[in-house]
């Protein structure tokens, strides 16, 4: 099968900095790699770990969490809570021999809507040249 | 029998803050504001010092809140025309000017601006983009309703163009909206009209307009913006990344007879944008007295001076040209070359505030800043008005929001419960 | 089975150009998943509100996706329809397919492709969307104020004249550290007097009850149910509140130990020691006296901002009492911000104060009169000899600044004060709603700042707390589940706002909903699963989630 890959890929956004950034982009009519869906939280420090397994064991070829910068968070240390997870799930995925690249965390005010366009379009063409999630063809759970 | 409503002129960071105190006790706001959107100087702002937060992450919670609270009601392009009665009972006459665009049918979408054939200096972005005779101050200003510079389209001129209504598909669009009069009782009236920075070209010695590449603060903080003419990127106007930029303190301060406060932290942040955004510029500061008060700004300057900044304090200063940069000379004969300079301006009162001091008989000091009484900054001459952040003079955010709360506090107090 | 219904809005052409709704529409129909999908050309219009309304009801849908634009511009406009169709407004997921996927996709296909990913999961989630309160509880309109300085007075005023019942209660007596001032700067009003006519206006109001001599014992309850205990003249009183002042002030930095500045030798004096005793002891011989500014600052890393002025109304002091004494400032950085006080800078210039700018300063013993040695930026050592100096020291936290911290879990900053709960928003609140700062205890300032402070806080108070009114609860709050839960406290941990904390009895963890705020860190950090995060519960993500990954 000759197929272009096309990656599938999830987001994590926070509710007041990343989501509002992502809206921003849309609104100036910023392209967005299509293949990104989004779930939006009140704060990335909502995103339990266990979701990011559970994604890339189902298969998803790539994950991004989006919060506000360092210090921003609109509840106070959300985001340092998140960003520590990110460090400690990254070691966990490598011992599923998966490249830490398909994992993101960024930070993107809400007023940074280039940013957001710029971030998303980089990671979908970092995971396009990775290539598909190893886990995927064969999966653990149902 | 008392008033309970409260007016609030003036819908920046103060009126905002104000606004919601009363309205969340339960108070009907008239929140009116001169320009067609909201949130004042804060919005300019990419960052806020000390600790470099997002400025439109930070306001907009409140924007939302006000625009989601049923007991405030935005009035924007609309001003004061008339006060009548006293404390506890005013009758203000309110000029809520044609916007041409309806505030219920408009979603949002844009699709007017790119057929609209007259093009404008941005006043928003200080002139450094251009907007459309129908436009939005910036990306994501609130509310998301464009307004038609009427004085400026091409209707104005007895031609018949409807390029803006042809786009709309909405129904949005009012050629023959009118300016509307309305009549309000409020019990007590907070005034929340804000600063501007002076024209820099008041103080010819540093070569405002005349050199090209010299910016005044917010021009250079609209540079940085994310959602401003450069997408965020410190450009000269030629276009290129700076190598090397010298800040400007204490411009006018002198002629003004004050200090205006805010100037060495936020120029200390523009540094940090600098260093963040260009590697390798050099930057210089050049300063007369260094204000930095308060707990947390000492730490926020080392930091950033630790970056490598050389901090020059010089009583004199003149700027030239120099080929296609520009020439610092101070002490005499010491000189430094760099590619940008930035001015900070002093800051002076909103210019309305002249025609509201007149309206409401409220005293101004001798720059034009209100005048509050001695031990409480939020106390006009007159009773039932009260006075919250830089219509009182310069102030820090933080002090912004004091006022801001201890004026609703006065209002709600003299409301009765 | 719950009736789930689909509304697709067009948002004029914004929406109907850029994805095929009539696709999505098939696709959805197939996977029977839904009881019925409608489309609208402009959903949030009031033709468009009333249609939904309608459509709910006549369908007798239970769940609603509505695949419109952002839920930043319209979530709470379509909660509202549900509740006018009497549907819980939690029962919508919103599918942002406008500025998400609309307008940021420029491919049709790939436009539909993302659009029919984002409305299956939100269809997937809504089915696990459960009916939400906004539930209220009693609160307590009056307050207790701690310390009864300027600050803690002009708070209990503010609030007093609102009819709210003020407890005022201070470890000595009223008045603070405005007792040792003799004048205020920079319009050189008499504090004494001030003071008296604070107190004056207290006989006036009933309301504030006053405690002097009396210790904070203990602090319970939250938010609009505060008991605080005091012990008074030993015995002890129970306070029932529904918010809390702090106004515990500061004090002055004594530089002991720093010898370079001679502190301990005869006549030299501390800013606040001056005003309140050196000034009327200055010896008939002395001809000269010197201020010295900044002192400590480098070691307490903050300028204390009032200090320059306050040295300039010292010398304004001096001169009146002694016009043939030679005042001279020594200082590093003028701090004079503000409108006012380049003025009075300039007025004190006018009275033959004079000022050096040094870049290092000793003072030692000369006699019996006191030597300076200082440099003035250009290398070389200069002396001069007075007779007086003054060190202007700023500001420190109290150090019962850290025990009230402990006792209602509040937080300090750097320096000591407590911390607020924005530098710049939320200058007088903390982190945990009902407790606020206000005065020099949150940071150096002086009187006029302080008053400020003190009004900014009872502003939030009477805007807060409305006698005969409930306080709001946020329904998005989490919840913990008692089976579940096994009291590692990790998300006493991670909570900001104090609001989760142990059960003692039942060794388990208990969210305080009046003090959450929605965030789902105890959520995502629970390792039992017992913590949730209502509306955004691990279930309904997953499910979200679940389907964006097939």
């Amino acid at each position: 099968m000759a197929q272009t890959f096309e990656p599938n890929l999830i987001g994590f956004l926070c509710n007041w900095c990343s989501y509002a950034a992502a809206d921003l982009a849309g609104s100036n009519k910023l392209e967005v790699p299509a293949n990104l869906a989004t779930i939006r939280v009140m704060c990335s420090s909502r995103v339990d770990p266990i979701f990011i397994l559970n994604a890339y064991l189902r298969g998803i070829d790539g994950v991004i969490i989006a919060g506000c910068h360092p210090g921003d968070c609109h509840y106070q240390t959300g985001n340092y809570y998140a960003r520590r997870r990110f460090a400690l799930l990254s070691k966990i995925l490598k011992t599923f021999n998966l490249d830490p690249h398909r994992f993101r965390l960024s930070w993107i005010s809400a007023s940074e809507g280039q940013r957001f366009s710029q971030v998303t379009k980089e990671f979908a063409e970092s995971i396009q040249k990775a290539g598909p999630n190893p886990l995927r063809k064969k999966p653990f759970i149902d | 029998m008392k008033e309970k409503n409260i007016l609030v002129i003036g819908a920046g960071l103060a009126g905002i803050e104000a606004s919601l105190l009363c309205a969340r006790a339960g108070r009907k706001v008239f929140l009116i504001e001169k320009e067609p959107y909201f949130g004042g100087s804060v919005i300019k702002s990419e960052e806020v010092f000390p600790q470099m937060e997002c400025a439109t992450c930070m306001l907009a919670p409140k924007q939302s809140e006000v625009l989601e609270n049923k007991n405030i009601e935005l009035l924007t392009l609309s001003e004061v025309k008339e006060i009548k009665g006293e404390p506890g009972n005013f009758q203000v006459k309110i000029l809520k000017k044609a916007r041409y665009v309806s505030l219920v049918n408009c979603i949002g979408c844009a699709a007017c601006f790119e057929p609209c054939p007259v093009s404008l200096d941005n006043e928003f972005e200080e002139g450094l983009s251009k907007r459309k005779a129908i436009y939005l101050a910036c990306s994501g200003a609130l509310p998301n309703v464009p307004a038609i510079d009427m004085k400026r389209c091409l209707r104005a001129k007895g031609e018949d163009c409807q390029a803006c209504k042809e786009a709309c598909m909405f129904d949005a669009i009012i050629y023959d909206d009118k300016d509307e009069e309305l009549s309000v009782t409020v019990g007590s009236i907070i005034i929340a009209t804000g600063f501007r920075l002076s024209d820099p070209g008041k103080f010819p010695d540093l070569g405002y307009k005349k050199f090209k590449n010299i910016f005044s603060a917010f021009e250079f903080e609209r540079l940085r913006a994310s959602n401003g003419p450069t997408s965020g990127e410190i450009l000269t106007r030629d276009g290129n990344p700076p190598k090397s930029i010298a800040f400007i303190h204490c411009v006018g301060r002198e002629e003004k007879g004050y200090c205006s406060q805010i100037c060495c932290l936020y120029l200390t942040k523009f540094a940090h944008y600098a260093l963040d955004k260009i590697p390798g510029v050099k930057v210089y500061q050049f300063y007369k007295e260094l204000s930095i008060p308060g707990k947390g700004s000492q730490k926020f300057f080392q930091e950033v001076m630790k970056k490598g900044i050389n901090l020059i304090r010089t009583e004199k200063l003149s700027i030239s040209e120099n080929g296609a940069g520009l020439r610092l000379t101070y002490e005499d004969n010491k000189t430094v070359d760099v590619d940008m300079v930035v001015l900070a301006p002093p800051v002076e009162p909103h210019p309305g505030a002249k025609e509201i001091a007149q309206l409401l008989k409220l005293e101004q000091e001798q720059f034009g800043f209100f005048k509050t009484t001695e031990l409480n900054p939020i106390e006009s001459n007159r009773p039932g008005i009260f006075i919250a952040g830089c219509a009182q003079g310069p102030n820090f955010m933080q002090d912004v929001i004091l006022q801001a709360q201890a004026a609703a506090g006065a209002a709600l107090h003299l409301t009765g419960s | 089975m719950s009736r789930i219904g689909l509304f697709l809005c067009e948002c004029g052409p914004n929406i109907a150009e850029a994805i095929d709704l009539d696709k999505i529409a098939e696709f959805i129909n197939k996977e029977n998943k839904v009881a019925g999908i409608e489309r609208h050309r402009l959903l949030c219009s009031e033709e468009g509100k009333k249609f939904l309304a309608e459509s709910i009801k006549q369908n007798q849908f239970d769940h609603i996706v509505i695949a419109a634009c952002s839920p930043k511009q319209h979530e709470s406009t379509f909660m509202e329809v549900l509740s006018q169709a009497g549907l819980n407004p939690y029962l919508l997921q919103l599918v942002n397919i406008r500025e998400q996927c609309a307008w940021m996709t420029p491919d049709k296909g790939l436009a539909t492709k993302k659009a029919l990913r984002l409305i299956r999961a939100a269809i997937n989630r809504v089915r696990f969307h459960s009916k939400l309160h906004e539930k209220e509880i009693e609160a307590n309109p009056d307050v207790v104020v701690i310390g009864a300085g300027m600050t803690g007075i002009e708070t209990a005023l503010s609030l007093a004249q609102q009819g709210r019942t003020v407890y005022l209660i201070d470890k000595d007596k009223l008045g603070g550290m405005l007792k040792n001032l003799k004048r205020l700067f920079p319009g050189m009003l008499d504090p004494q007097r001030l003071l008296q006519e604070k107190i004056a206006e207290f006989n006036n109001q009933t309301q504030i009850k006053v405690f002097e001599d009396s210790q904070v014992k203990e602090i319970l309850g939250f938010f609009g149910n505060f008991i605080v205990t005091i012990i008074n003249k030993e015995k002890e009183i129970s306070l029932k509140a529904g918010s809390i002042v702090l106004g515990i002030g500061a004090q002055e930095f004594v530089p002991e130990g720093m010898d370079q500045f001679g502190y301990g030798l005869k006549n030299v004096y501390t800013a606040l020691q001056f005003e309140k005793e050196g000034l009327t002891k200055i010896p008939d011989e002395s001809k000269a006296l010197a201020i010295i500014h900044c002192v400590g600052r480098e070691k307490l890393g903050y300028c204390s901002k009032f200090c320059c002025v306050n040295s300039m109304k010292l010398a304004h002091l001096i001169k009146e009492k002694r016009p043939d004494i030679k005042v001279i400032q020594f200082y590093q950085e003028l701090c004079l911000p503000g409108k006012e006080y380049d003025k009075f800078y300039r007025e004190t210039r006018e009275k033959g104060i004079e000022f050096i700018r040094f870049d290092k300063i000793g003072v030692g013993k000369n006699g019996n009169q006191l030597e300076l040695k200082y440099g003035s930026g250009d290398g070389t050592e200069k002396h001069l000899n007075v007779d007086i100096v003054i060190l202007a020291t700023g500001l420190i936290p109290n150090p019962e600044t850290k025990d009230f911290a402990q006792m209602l879990n509040i937080a300090v900053d750097d320096y000591g004060f407590f911390k607020e709960e924005h530098i710049k928003l939320g200058p007088v609140s903390t982190l945990t709603d009902g407790i606020f700062i206000a005065g020099t205890c949150q940071g150096p300032k002086d009187i006029k700042e302080s008053i400020l402070q003190a009004k900014a806080a009872s502003g939030r108070i009477l805007s807060a707390l409305i006698p005969g009114r409930k306080l709001p609860i946020e329904a998005k709050a989490s919840e913990i589940s008692d089976s579940l839960c096994m009291g590692c406290g990790i998300c006493v941990q991670v909570c900001a706002y104090g609001a989760v904390s142990i059960d003692e009895r039942k060794h388990i963890s208990v969210v305080n909903e009046v003090l959450c705020r929605g965030c789902g860190n105890c959520a995502a950090s629970c390792p039992s699963g017992a913590a949730s995060h209502r509306h955004f519960t691990n279930q309904q993500l997953y499910y979200e989630a679940r389907e964006i990954l097939r």
